[in-house]
């Protein structure tokens, strides 16, 4: 099989304050697959993705994007890497336009027109109007798109998304989980944690279910069949609160 | 990457509502001091030749150089003294000349005109050591921990973007934009220097243009001190919070401090203290020289011109002699006192240079030739010219007036109708102001010092950041 994009090696996390927040925790996510990772509050998602991002780093353990370790060689890996955020946070001051030249280029990539930038934001439905507008008056529903057109501009292998449809209307959800299958289909690896069990069983390739640190489940799509998600991430949660 | 940086460094900057008031209220100011301070200019030229005019109108009609006792002198106004004021206002402006014996400066404008004295001045050193230095800090104080907290760190940091670009950008596009937004102002206060028929010379402008760079040195302390605490802190209420206080210890307390302290520590004679010496001195010259004056005994008797010139001839030599040992006593305890006072100046500013607020004011009134030397520069300009002044009288009248003497004339009625006498005759008074030249070596000390603050607190800013939690 192809090398993974995303490769966790026996990630482990302990805060300074003692707390373990991932536990020897492995995982690939290949080309062409979004793997989901469930888990309650608390379980260790954003941990995992801030490792990825060398936001922190792994007491035990690396993660590496496309064989690079991300904490060895941080620069490397993050140009590889895509990301958008919980709840994606842009310069007020400026236009969405100019949000998306700024973070685009910041990525490395500043052979794009503004025909580009402005279709890329259609295409992540921002309605034309609001490209030129200032991102303070913008909702949780239009910066999330913003977001989500910067990490397609920076057009890495890899993406990563810590729950990025939370607080989304259903609408909205939709065509942002849309958007992220076309990115598969384009042969993106996607990594993203998200609360959202049913749209995690709609689109995901693998479903990876963190307790308290541990990956306590990974199942594929396949594998899942007609199995019922929410049954089993309840008994995984409840198993291992017991 | 580092142009990509700066640029949405300014332009984050510039697009905000803070910076729109900051830059329109300095704008304003700066336009004020520099319409302020050429007023204040033309004001002091004003006072200046009335002043002139009026001593000179005192000899009107006199028509005996014996009869003139004295002549005042004024220190010309300078330029660059009405827009970086120092000392200027604090230290009399006019001297008595006599011909002999001590000068001491007097009628300061602050003893002229106490108002103004209230709330000191308003010129471009309190500007930039006050005012404008608030302003680096709330242009920089939140460049790390406002975009924490507004959150684009993280997005900003899933790029490759090394951690030393980032902060070279906050601190590059920062301090361009402070600059270029003052060189405005300052460019147009300048023009209106000119317009306003201020008469500075190149050297002036040279001074000027010294000034103010030292002045950017200074608010780049600031500057890179704001980035530096914001990157120690993750919220920018606290960094705000703790650049008020090190800009209120730094700007309005340690230089006080260490005048004070060292006006504690270093002992200096008072001025009363070393006049009664010379008083006590004085008086014992005098009292051998009346004993002398009484033992006088004319050489040959008889003719009472003769004796009357002998007499004059005496008295002369007495007070020659006396002015000569008076000088002498007075410039050793001058000096003595003076030595104190170099010794206490030196541990006051030594300690005061701790704060770069201490640094820039000491450059600036330095360059200006309004620093705490002024003093003493234009008082040895008038013991120059009291020299000229004596020698000039002693030409008229065969003596010097500054002896106090009583002078005693035969007349013989068979001269001619008395002329008046020509004041333009008297030499004038020429105050050289100090030069670029004289004046930079003294301020490198003081740049060096700004220099080597900013550099220490950019590599701070970098050491701080490279640890920062950009989560
Ligand atoms: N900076 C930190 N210092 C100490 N402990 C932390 C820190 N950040 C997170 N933790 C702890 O690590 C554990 C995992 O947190 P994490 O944020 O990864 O959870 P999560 O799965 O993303 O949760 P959520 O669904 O609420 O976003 C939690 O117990 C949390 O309290
Ligand atoms: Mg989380």
């Amino acid at each position: 099989m192809s090398q993974p994009t995303f490769e966790a090696v026996n990630l482990t996390k302990r805060y300074e304050d003692g707390v373990l927040a991932l536990d020897h925790v492995s995982f690939e996510v290949h080309p062409g697959q979004i793997y989901a990772m469930l888990g309650a509050n608390g379980a260790g998602k954003t941990t995992t993705i801030n490792i990825f991002l060398n936001f922190l780093e792994p007491t035990e353990g690396e993660a590496r994007i496309n064989g690079v370790c991300t904490h060895t060689d941080p620069l490397a890996a993050k140009a590889q890497i895509a990301y958008v955020s919980e709840n994606v946070m842009l310069y007020p001051a400026f236009t969405a336009m100019q949000n998306l030249e700024y973070f685009t280029r910041l990525g490395g990539r500043d052979h794009h027109t503004k025909d580009e930038y402005h279709r890329v934001l259609e295409r992540v439905g921002l309605q034309r109007e609001a490209h030129d507008k200032r991102l303070r008056g913008f909702s949780k529903g239009m910066r999330q798109k913003c977001g989500l057109a910067i990490a397609i501009l920076k057009d890495a292998p890899a993406i990563v998304l810590d729950e990025p449809t939370s607080g989304l209307d259903p609408q909205a959800g939709y065509e942002f989980t849309q958007l992220l299958t076309a990115l598969r289909d384009e042969g993106k690896a996607i990594l993203m944690s998200t609360h959202d069990i049913f749209r995690a069983r709609e689109i995901a390739s693998t479903v990876g279910i963190l307790n308290r640190g541990r990956l306590v489940m990974q199942r594929s799509a396949a594998e899942l069949g007609g199995a019922d998600l929410e049954q089993l991430y309840l008994e995984h949660i409840a198993g291992h609160a017991a | 990457m580092l142009r990509l940086l700066i640029i949405k460094e300014i332009r984050d900057i510039v697009g905000s509502t803070k910076f729109a008031v900051t830059f329109g209220v300095c704008s304003l100011l700066v336009l004020l001091v520099f319409i302020v301070g050429a007023r204040a200019y033309h004001t002091a030229v004003g006072q200046h030749d009335a002043a002139k005019r009026e001593n000179l109108r005192r000899m009107e009609g006199i028509t005996d150089w014996m009869q003139v006792h004295d002549m005042n002198v004024y220190m010309p106004p300078q330029p660059l003294s009405a827009l970086v004021a120092g000392v200027a206002h604090d230290i009399g402006r006019t001297v008595t000349v006599e011909g002999r014996g001590e000068l001491t400066a007097h009628d300061s404008r602050y003893s002229d005109e106490p108002m103004l004295a209230v709330f000191r001045q308003f010129d471009l050193e309190f500007l930039f050591t006050v005012v404008l230095s608030l302003f680096a800090i709330l242009f920089a104080f939140d460049a790390v921990s406002g975009e924490k907290e507004r959150g684009t760190l993280r997005l900003t940091f899933a790029s490759p973007v090394p951690r030393r670009t980032f902060i070279a950008g906050k601190l590059l596009g920062a301090y361009l934009t402070l600059v270029v937004s003052l060189l405005l102002p300052i460019a147009a206060g300048s023009a209106l220097l000119i317009v306003m028929g201020v008469p500075m010379t190149g050297d002036d402008w040279v001074r000027l243009t010294l000034i103010i760079a030292a002045g950017f040195l200074y608010l780049g302390v600031f500057l890179s001190l704001s980035v530096l605490v914001s990157a120690m802190t993750t919220r920018s209420t606290t960094s705000f919070l703790v650049l008020l206080v090190v800009w209120i210890v730094a700007v309005l307390i340690v230089p006080r401090a260490a005048v004070l302290f060292a006006g504690r520590a270093v002992d200096v004679p008072s001025v009363d203290a070393v006049a009664a010496q010379k008083a006590k001195f004085s008086a014992g010259l005098w009292g051998d020289d009346r004993s002398a004056m009484a033992a006088f005994k004319p050489s040959k008797s008889g003719d009472m011109q003769a004796v009357m010139q002998e007499f004059q001839q005496m008295m002369q030599k007495l007070a020659d002699d006396r002015d000569r040992k008076m000088r002498e006593f007075a410039s050793r305890v001058n000096e003595e006192r003076r030595n104190r006072q170099d010794v206490q100046e030196a541990v006051a500013f030594g300690l005061a240079r701790i704060t770069p607020a201490a640094c820039f004011t000491l450059a600036a009134t330095r360059l200006a030739g309004t620093s705490f030397e002024m003093k003493q520069h234009f008082l040895a300009a008038t013991e120059r010219y009291q020299k000229a002044f004596g020698e000039f009288m002693v030409a008229k009248t065969g003596m010097n007036p500054g002896g106090r003497m009583v002078v005693l004339r035969v007349v013989v009625g068979d001269e001619k109708k008395p002329e008046p006498i020509n004041t333009a005759e008297i030499p004038a008074f020429s105050y050289a102001p100090m030069q670029v030249a004289d004046v930079a070596g003294g301020t490198a000390l003081d740049i060096l010092l700004l220099l080597a603050v900013n550099l220490f607190f950019i590599v701070g800013a970098v050491a701080a950041f490279l640890r920062y939690d950009v989560r």
